[in-house]
This record gives structure tokens, C-alpha cells and sequence, in this order.
């Protein structure tokens, strides 16, 4: 009971950052209608950032900061490209799609062949932080608080913006339907690039909390991450925001509760059977989709 | 009188013709000695490609320093195959057709994929950097710099095994990658020749975070831990092992193949007080290893060279010697029979004079070579011991 | 013939016949990357009836299409007319799922992969050969009623069934074929590079087809030959030290062209024109 116990609250520290990130990259699906496959890669760069900082000044205020403006600004560098793509008559999002996986593969060249020489980068201890409470082999860290909390507060602050703010009332419209949006005077442009805004804050907070709850980054983080997004944004219906939580959430625990009980490298395969089981008895999701 | 002068001088033009034809036989026939090498640079094991590669060009700058290979510079030309089969093929295919010897190719996959066309146009590959049961089934047109798996380590995991005598159960983490899982194998014969008991949990791949595998280790209620996975893998689970309250730090044990500057970059502190096993003797007096290991640092931020860093400064070297001792020339006239010499040198060297060790080979197989056992304190290796 | 030109031409054929295999069904919009998985599968099972039962490659290799198509065929159940992103993370968690599962089988040679498969003696002209069968079958479709139906249910599936057009029937067609095709460049690879690596089979291999197909142009059969050419010859030309960035060259050229030309360097449209200029003068 007590290793079950355990494994389940590491597979909810990592079932948070699931949730962080897929809720970014339907908010990009949904607002800018846009499938960002890169956007992982974007939180593994911006990791980069707070290391280099941290490395650097050893000051905690400034690694924040320059992560999420790293961040940030990654996101509304790529709003160009991806509004000049769906800007082009009879495209639609499936060449998002291709060119965020172009995106994808020129981060990750970028990162192993030019960052610290291609290898991977691993944060101080201080910044990790040890243990909080410990019982037998349960062990409950500083970050993995920080993964629960910070997930809780992201995501109420997220869906409150969502359904209690004018960008939210924005957003929502635009997702609801972009040419009647139009229509009725909706700034299309201006909540587009509120979006990517958005996203990029989101995505700061998350190479935080990631930092924090695993405590490196390699190039080919992201690559698997990314995969893991996307099937649960499929899962959960694409563009379900509510829907992600709980597919997300679910994910972390499958993943961590089989580490626990079947052989290593079965073990991813398991949470992928689930996911394929689903998708294959439910092609638009568990919960529907919100985008076609 | 007369007549006996023209015979004379006759003959000595005929033995000077004669003599100046086999010395022209024996002129180097190239501008520079290119020596190729199968790396993999870019990829999950860039970071051992890398400082492979540093190694070799260091050897070959050093040797040019030293007035070349018979008077001609040499020089390394890079081919990165990414640990990828099919590009390996590729990489041997643009010069299995013109080149003396190949060094290479890295990792074993690539090997097992590359090696065979090699094999098919006669070209040696000195396969400097892979465990011999990768290798032996090209022999002769392969070498190992490492006897089989299952002789040479045991002795490691037993003198580590009697240096902690407390341990009776021990988690080994296994990552199914390349020659890994047969290199775990030979730890736990080691282990249970000393009565110690060995439970395999696997390292996914493709694992980011730790927490549950080790939870799942720590569960087994094991007295010590073997680590045989990607060295930055290897830095992950220690700290997370530290992070959950593991204090007996002798009792972990890192292979070879662990010991790269990922480990310790991702390990940090947590890595005070582990023991970890190496075929080079950092501590060795010898002057070349202290000048390599004294540019290898300035190079790499201050770090030591890993495990397999002298293993292609090596083969430079033996490259140079066999060229040397056999007269050859690089005249692609003479290519077939030039090659058969380096790959018939190489072989069976005699006391080659490594940067570190002495050693021979016999039929592409080393006679006497040491492992060396550390304890890792401030980042730094001690020597406990050495095995044979 | 030099072994750079052999293997440049041998890797460059296998690499169009991968592509078509994505390109059939991405004519009705679907990113049918369960051909990558069935590749694995395939190359897999002709390694070891090769290796340990000694069968040769002719029937290697028409097994090999049966059993590619029955996949493609069987899945094609449930998402022969799902959306794009459904088949898309159908086909990558296959293709992790069959990886997985070679890299824990020993008798396939786990991660250290499966070896000494027996080369084909010529296998330039059998690779040309088939290309030319398979390239004359597709031609063939693109230009029936069914390839033209598949044009309107890319532009617009509800004007398409309107038209008594029956997306899935050809959604299923297609997959099924593409599975086939699949298999079949499974069985080529094996025969062509003589052993096999489950890390081949992976994303890495997903973003090469798609630069290829999308660079090419995803209109015409024909874009992604002189793209295979292009982007699978010129590393192989360049020196070792600019090549080790073909991703990332990959990577820049898929977001310029989509950015710029998103239906690609080689459309029909250009295609027909060229034609029309032809018999005009």
C-alpha cells in the first residue's frame, strides 16, 4: 500500500505538468487555431534559459524572470510564421501541424548540437530542493509541492481568465466560431496574439515547475513530451480544455503507478495501449472534440 | 681490362636501377595520411562521440608535432553516423572503395550494420571502443581493445563486492541499450560469486523523471545499487536515491560506460562517496597521459576524460606504427595489400606503448589488460583498487 | 558502379517508396504514419524468415505486402474516415508501441537490432523495377474516378458526400493500399541494408518522410521522387561535419516551404501546365 501510495503521488506531481501543457497547446489549438507541436520544445529552451541564469548570477528572482520572458518571446516569434501560414488560401491546420514538427526538429538541432555541447543540463540542489515529509519509501519533495500547488493555481487563474474575464469572453468566441467572431467585431488579430502571450507565460511556469519536479533537461525532452501532449489533447477530444485536465492528470499516474509494477520500458507502452484503446474506440475523444 | 670496367659499371647500374626502383616502391605516395573514422556525433551518445573524437584528432596533432607518418602529416576526417545503422552504411559506402583503414564505427548497431561492407571490399575497421562479442564475428577484419564481456568484468563487481562485505542483495538498473544488458549480465556473475544477490529493474529509455523507478528500487529493500544505464540517466537516479534518504554512497556502484561528463554534470554533489569502474588510471604518472588529460580538460570546462577517451588516441597511434613498420606507402595501386598489412599489424601487436598501459594483442584480442576501481570524491576519482 | 552511387540510388528508392506510401492516404487528408509501424513489422518479419527459415525474397516479400495491407485493412475500421490528428496519433503510438516491443524481444535482437540478412545481388533493378509497378498502380488511381473523388473530399468532405462520394470507403482504400505499399518497403530496406535497428523506425524516420513529402508537394506522385533524391543525395555528398545538421536543414526547409509554397515545389497544378505548354508548341 505504501509503494502504491508513493508511486501515485510521483505520478501526480508528473500528471501536473501534463495538465499545464496540454492546457497551453489547446489554448494555441483553440484561440489560434494552431496544432503547436513545438511547444514543448519551447519549455525546454526556456529550461535552458533558467539554467544559464542560475549558472550564471545564482539569482533565483532573475531565473524566474528570464525564463518567462524567454518563453514568452518564443511564442510570439513563431505568431508570424504560423499567421503566415493560415493566412494562405486552402491551408488549413494540418500545415501547422507540419510546420511545428519542422520547428520541432530545428529546436532540437539547435539544442544537441550547440547548447552546453549536447549535453544535458542539470539544476542545483537548492533549486530542486529535498525533502519535505518523508514515511518509509514515500517521499513527498519540495518540488513535487510545488508541481500540485503551482498546477492548481495555473489552472484556476487560467480558467478563470477563461470564463470571468473579457480576453476569456474573447477567446471563447473566437474558439466558438472565428468567422462569426469576425462579424461581430472581435479584434481576431489582437486575441490571437493575446494567445501566444498567454501561452508563453504558461509555458515560463511550467519549465519552472519542470526544472524544479525532474531536475535536467536533454535535448530530446521535448520529443517525447510533445507525443504525450498531443495523445492526450487527442484523447481527451482535441481542444477539450476540461478534458485534458483529467486525461493529463490520468496519464502522470498510468505512467507512474506501471513504472511500479512492470518491467521499464513496457511500462510507457502501457499508458500508450490505454490511449490507443480510447482513441480507436472513440476517435473524437473522451469528453468531444471542440476543434474538427 | 676494359672489358671488366663495363661489366662492373654495368652491373652497378643494374643493382642501382634495381635498388632505386624498390626504394621508389617504398615512397609515400600520399600528401597527407587521411585516417577515417566512423564516429557517432550527433544523436542520444554525442557526448561520448565527441571527446572519441577529440582524442583521435589530439593524437593525430601530436603525431604531426613529431614530424608526421613517414614524413607526412596525418589527419582525421570526421563521418558522424548519428548511432544510426543506415547512415553508417552510407558513411562506409563513400569511402569502402579508396581508404587504407578505417577507425570506427561507434556504436554497435552502426557496427553490426557497416562493418559487413567492409568486410565484403577488404577494409579493416579498427573497432577500437566496443566489447568483443560486437566484433568477433567480422574477425579478422575487426579487433577488440577488450576481452569477452563475461571475463573481463566479473572480477570488477568481486573486488567491488569484497570492498563491501555488508552487501547481500543488490538492485542493478538496466537500460536495454546496445551492449548493456550483456555488460549487467557480467556484473551479476561477479556478485554472485561473491554471494551477493541481484535484483534487474529496467531503465525505460526514453525515462525523464525517477522518482517512481527508484521508488520502485528502494521497495526491493536492496543493500547497494549497480548502474548500468546512460550516464545521464545515471546522475538522475543517484540523486533521486540521495533525495530519498540513501546514505551508504560505497554501495553504489556506475559502469564504464557511465563515466562521461553527463554524469557528473547531472549528478552533481549527490555522486560524493560512489564507486565507479574505468579502464584508464586517471592518477597514472605516465607524461603523455598527464599532457592529454591537462588539454583534455581545457577543452571540456575542467572535466576528466571519460571512460573511452584514449581508446581512438590509441588506435592513432597503433595506425601510425603498423604504417611505419610495414613501409607503406597509401599507393592506391597497392591498396588491397596495404590494408591487409595495418589489419595483420594491429592484430598482433607486441607491447604497444598505450598512452597509459603497455599491452599486446593476439589474434585482435588484448592479452593483458587492467580495470581500475574508484571511489568518486569531489568530482574527482581515487583508485581503490584494479582487477586483470 | 561506385558504392556511393549504389547505396545513394538503393536508399533514394526505398525512401520514394516510403513516401508513397504516406502520400496515397494523405490525399484524403490523413497522416497515415501506421505505415511507418508496418514498415517495422514487415522488415522485421522478412529479417527472421530470411535468416532462420531460409525463405528467399520473392515470397518475403509478396507476405510482406498481404500482411502490411491486412493491418492498414483492419485498423482502417475504425479510422478510415477519422480526423487527421486521430490517425496521426494512431500511427505514432503504433509505431512506439512496435518498437517497444522489438527493443523486449530477443529473438528479434532487442536493441541491438537484427543482423546479416542477405543482401540482394542486384538490387538497383528489382528496387526500379517495383518502383516502376507501384508508381504506374498509383498513377492509375490518381487518375480514376476514385483518385478525383479523393480530391473533393480533401477540399471539402461535406460537398464530397453531397456528392454520393463515401469518405471512409476511400479513406479504408487508401490506408489498406499505403499498408501494402508499406510493406512492401519494409521487406526492400531489410534486403537492401542487411540488418535492422528498432531505433530506425521512429520519429527521426516520421520527420524524413514528411520533409519529403511536403517539400516534394503532396499533390502529384510525383513530388517526392526528385525530393528523396535531393534531400537523401546531397548529405550524402556534403562532408560529414555540415551533414550531421540534416534535421535541422530538414526542419527549416519544412517550415519555408509551408510557409511559402505550402502544397510544395511540385504541384499538379504546375504539372499540368508544363503539359499544356507541351502540346501547345
Amino acid at each position: 500500500m505504501e509503494f502504491f501510495i508513493a508511486q501515485v503521488l510521483n505520478g501526480l506531481s508528473l500528471g501536473s505538468i501534463y495538465v499545464l501543457l496540454v492546457t497551453g497547446f489547446n489554448l494555441m489549438l483553440l484561440v489560434a487555431k494552431i496544432i503547436q507541436f513545438a511547444y514543448p520544445q519551447f519549455v525546454v529552451i526556456s529550461m535552458y534559459a533558467t539554467w544559464a541564469v542560475l549558472r550564471a548570477t545564482n539569482n533565483v528572482i532573475l531565473a524566474i524572470l528570464v525564463t518567462i520572458v524567454v518563453s514568452i518571446f518564443l511564442n510570439l516569434l513563431s505568431e508570424p510564421i504560423f499567421r503566415r501560414i493560415t493566412s494562405i488560401k486552402g491551408t488549413d491546420i494540418n500545415a501547422t501541424f507540419v510546420a511545428s514538427i519542422g520547428l520541432s526538429m530545428v529546436l532540437v538541432e539547435i539544442m544537441s548540437h550547440s547548447l552546453n555541447q549536447g549535453f544535458p543540463i542539470s539544476f542545483s540542489d537548492n533549486w530542486v530542493g529535498g525533502s519535505v515529509f518523508r514515511y518509509g519509501i514515500i517521499n513527498i519533495s519540495r518540488s513535487s509541492i510545488f508541481a500540485w500547488v503551482g498546477g492548481i493555481i495555473v489552472v484556476v487563474a487560467f480558467f478563470y481568465l477563461l470564463y470571468r474575464t473579457m480576453v476569456g469572453r474573447l477567446f471563447r468566441a473566437i474558439a466558438e466560431n472565428r468567422h462569426v467572431a469576425k462579424l461581430f467585431g472581435i479584434p481576431i488579430f489582437k486575441t490571437s496574439i493575446m494567445s501566444y502571450l498567454i501561452a508563453g507565460l504558461l509555458g515560463g511556469f511550467i519549465a519552472l515547475l519542470l526544472s524544479m519536479l525532474i531536475g535536467t533537461a536533454s535535448p530530446w525532452l521535448g520529443e517525447s513530451v510533445a507525443l504525450k501532449v498531443l495523445a492526450v489533447s487527442i484523447v481527451a477530444g482535441l481542444g477539450n480544455l476540461k478534458g485534458g485536465l483529467f486525461v493529463g492528470l490520468a496519464l502522470g499516474v498510468v505512467e507512474s503507478v506501471a513504472i511500479g509494477y512492470v518491467a521499464g520500458s513496457w511500462s510507457n507502452v502501457i499508458a500508450f495501449v490505454i490511449m490507443l484503446i480510447v482513441i480507436l474506440a472513440k476517435p473524437k475523444g473522451l469528453f468531444g472534440a471542440a476543434v474538427e | 681490362m676494359r672489358k671488366y670496367v663495363a661489366k662492373f659499371i654495368l652491373i652497378m647500374l643494374l643493382i642501382f636501377a634495381f635498388g632505386s626502383m624498390t626504394f621508389a616502391q617504398d615512397e609515400v605516395a600520399v600528401d597527407t595520411w587521411e585516417i577515417h573514422f566512423l564516429n557517432s556525433v550527433t544523436g542520444p551518445i554525442a557526448s561520448i562521440g565527441e571527446y572519441m573524437s577529440w582524442s583521435a584528432n589530439y593524437a593525430a596533432a601530436k603525431i604531426n608535432e613529431e614530424g608526421g607518418i613517414r614524413g607526412k602529416p596525418v589527419e582525421i576526417v570526421i563521418h558522424d553516423t548519428g548511432v544510426q545503422p543506415d547512415k553508417g552504411i552510407e558513411e562506409m559506402s563513400k569511402i569502402v572503395d579508396d581508404v587504407l583503414v578505417v577507425m570506427g564505427p561507434v556504436p554497435e548497431a552502426v557496427i553490426m550494420a557497416a562493418v559487413p561492407l567492409a568486410v565484403r571490399n577488404g577494409l579493416f575497421c579498427m573497432t577500437s571502443s566496443t566489447s568483443y562479442e560486437y566484433t568477433v564475428e567480422y574477425f579478422p577484419w575487426t579487433l577488440s581493445w577488450y576481452p569477452p564481456t563475461e571475463e573481463k568484468l566479473p572480477p570488477v563487481t568481486e573486488l567491488w563486492a569484497e570492498e563491501n562485505p555488508e552487501m547481500e542483495k543488490v538492485v542493478q538498473f538496466v537500460e536495454k541499450w546496445a551492449a548493456w544488458p550483456g555488460m549487467a549480465g557480467a556484473h551479476t556473475i561477479g556478485l554472485n560469486n561473491k554471494n551477493v544477490k541481484v535484483i534487474d529493474v529496467e531503465v525505460p529509455k526514453d525515462a525523464v523523471e525517477f522518482s517512481s523507478l527508484v521508488v520502485k528500487a528502494l521497495a526491493e529493500d536492496p543493500d547497494g545499487f549497480v548502474l548500468t544505464c546512460n550516464p545521464d540517466k545515471a546522475g538522475k537516479i543517484i540523486k533521486e536515491l540521495v533525495n530519498r534518504g540513501w546514505e551508504e554512497k560505497d554501495n553504489i556502484l556506475v559502469f564504464s560506460s557511465a563515466d562521461d561528463t553527463a554524469l557528473y554534470t547531472t549528478g552533481g554533489d549527490a555522486l560524493n562517496g560512489i564507486s565507479i569502474y574505468n579502464y584508464i588510471d586517471p592518477d597514472s604518472e605516465n607524461e603523455r597521459w598527464l599532457n592529454f588529460k591537462q588539454e583534455y580538460k581545457e577543452d571540456h570546462d575542467g572535466k576528466n576524460p571519460g571512460s573511452l577517451a584514449t581508446n581512438y588516441y590509441d588506435s592513432v597511434y597503433m595506425i601510425k606504427e603498423a604504417i611505419e613498420e610495414g613501409k607503406l606507402t597509401g599507393d592506391p595501386a597497392k591498396l588491397a595489400e596495404e590494408r591487409i598489412k595495418i589489419r595483420d599489424y594491429c592484430r598482433n601487436v607486441e607491447n604497444f606503448k598505450g598512452i597509459q598501459i603497455t599491452w599486446s594483442m593476439n589474434e585482435g584480442l588484448p592479452t593483458s589488460k587492467p580495470i581500475f576501481l574508484f571511489e568518486i570524491i569531489d568530482g574527482e576519482k581515487q583508485l581503490i583498487g584494479k582487477s586483470r | 558502379m561506385s558504392s556511393t552511387l549504389m547505396y545513394f540510388l538503393g536508399f533514394s528508392m526505398t525512401y520514394i517508396l516510403m513516401a508513397w506510401s504516406i502520400y496515397l492516404p494523405y490525399r484524403v487528408k490523413h497522416l497515415h504514419f501506421l505505415a511507418v509501424a508496418t514498415m517495422a513489422v514487415t522488415s522485421y518479419m522478412g529479417g527472421i524468415l530470411s535468416v532462420n527459415f531460409g525463405w528467399s525474397f520473392l515470397p518475403t516479400l509478396l507476405l510482406s505486402i498481404v500482411i502490411g495491407a491486412l493491418i492498414s485493412y483492419l485498423i482502417s475500421h475504425t479510422i478510415g474516415n477519422a480526423p487527421t490528428f486521430t490517425v496521426v496519433i494512431v500511427g505514432i503510438t503504433f509505431v512506439f508501441i512496435i518498437k517497444t516491443a522489438i527493443e523486449n524481444t530477443d529473438y528479434l535482437g532487442g536493441t541491438i537490432g537484427l543482423f546479416g540478412i542477405p543482401v540482394l545481388d542486384h538490387p538497383l533493378i528489382i528496387l526500379f523495377a517495383f518502383l516502376l509497378v507501384i508508381g504506374y498502380f498509383l498513377y492509375r488511381i490518381d487518375h480514376s474516378r476514385i483518385g478525383r473523388a479523393a480530391s473533393v473530399i480533401f477540399t471539402d468532405e461535406n460537398l464530397a458526400k453531397s456528392m454520393g462520394i463515401k469518405p471512409k470507403q476511400i479513406g479504408m482504400l487508401f490506408q489498406t493500399i499505403s499498408g501494402g505499399i508499406a510493406g512492401s518497403a519494409g521487406v526492400f530496406y531489410a534486403f537492401f541494408v542487411g540488418s535492422l535497428f528498432p531505433d530506425f523506425f521512429t520519429f527521426h524516420l516520421i520527420g524524413t518522410l514528411m520533409t519529403i513529402l511536403f517539400i516534394g508537394g503532396y499533390t502529384t506522385m510525383w513530388g517526392v521522387i526528385p525530393a528523396a533524391l535531393i534531400l537523401r543525395g546531397v548529405p550524402m555528398i556534403l562532408p560529414s561535419s555540415i551533414a550531421s545538421w540534416r534535421l535541422l536543414i530538414y526542419g527549416v526547409l519544412l517550415v519555408a516551404i509551408i510557409a511559402t509554397k505550402p502544397k510544395g515545389l511540385i504541384t499538379k497544378k504546375m504539372l499540368w501546365e508544363l503539359l499544356k505548354k507541351r502540346s501547345g508548341s
